[in-house]
């Protein structure tokens, strides 16, 4: 599972790096995403840009990732492909996550003005 | 409307006449790089990328299943999928040996209501075949000597 964190300002921009978040992976997802945020405080971005493929498991991992991070860290998810998305919208998931076009648009929302 | 269930004489004469038949074992990371392999295939092709956004996620809940549910705790397993291009549809045949249906049918969807559920409550599965449902037309199963076959189709224009 290939995931990096980059702090931009009070946000946390978790980038996956696999193209595909699926029931082979969903567990490594899950265990990946409460080591790397376990020091974060503020709000965390999940830049979905290179994921091409979500199925019912990865959804699920990212509904778990939701609840790793508690009341008080907001999980909100960007750059959504085609795929990712009719996922979100199939399960009304879009209604239970804060979704953004872009890392940028999710950025200005939080006030950071997004690195060049 | 009821959906027709999808047998071989109803298929319609083929267009693009393409078709694809690949036995994979029963584990997620197969079923990962069979998927990933069939949308090469029909990407190139030409078909229509919502109509293989839906064919892969439904493939992706059925092959899955059949994994984590008809083999469950067996050592291994394989299933054999067909897949071909027929007039403005791609038609689907999946077969597998492992454990029949609960009840010898499909599982009803489940639907959830977000709405009204406290965050630690939200559900982190149960999504398969509300999905399989509301993507594919003509879904249908049958257990038949000892195996299960499950056919539907995706309408390339829906």
């Amino acid at each position: 599972m290939e995931m990096s964190l980059q702090p931009q300002g009070a946000v946390s921009v978790l980038r996956v790096g696999n193209d595909r978040i699926d029931a082979a992976i969903a567990i490594q997802f899950k265990d990946r995403f409460r080591d790397i945020t376990a020091d974060v405080a503020g709000p965390v971005v999940l830049d979905l840009g290179r994921v091409t493929f979500l199925d019912s498991s990865g959804l699920g991992a990212v509904v778990a990732a939701r609840k790793l991070l508690g009341p008080d860290r907001a999980l909100e998810l960007a750059a959504l492909s085609p795929a990712v998305e009719k996922v979100m919208q199939l399960t009304r998931m879009n209604t239970v996550f804060p979704i953004h076009d872009t890392v940028a648009d999710a950025l200005t929302a939080h006030g950071v003005a997004p690195a060049a | 409307m009821t959906p027709e269930p999808v047998t071989q004489g109803d298929l319609p004469p083929p267009i693009l006449g393409w078709s694809q038949s690949a036995i994979i074992g029963a584990t997620s990371a197969e079923v990962s790089r069979a998927l990933t392999g069939l949308r090469g295939n029909l990407i190139r092709l030409g078909l229509p990328e919502d109509a293989l956004i839906r064919l892969e996620l439904v493939l992706a809940e059925i092959m899955n299943n059949v994994v984590e549910h008809a083999y469950a705790g067996a050592d291994s397993g394989d299933m054999t999928l067909e897949a071909s291009v027929h007039g403005r549809a791609i038609w689907c045949h999946l077969r597998d040996k492992g454990r029949a249906m609960p009840g010898g049918k499909l599982p009803c969807p489940r639907r959830y209501d977000l709405d009204a559920m406290r965050m630690d409550d939200l559900p982190e599965g149960g999504f398969g075949w509300g999905l399989i449902h509301d993507l594919t037309q003509g879904l249908s199963y049958r257990r038949v000597a000892e195996e299960n076959h499950v056919r539907f189709r995706i309408d390339l224009d829906s």
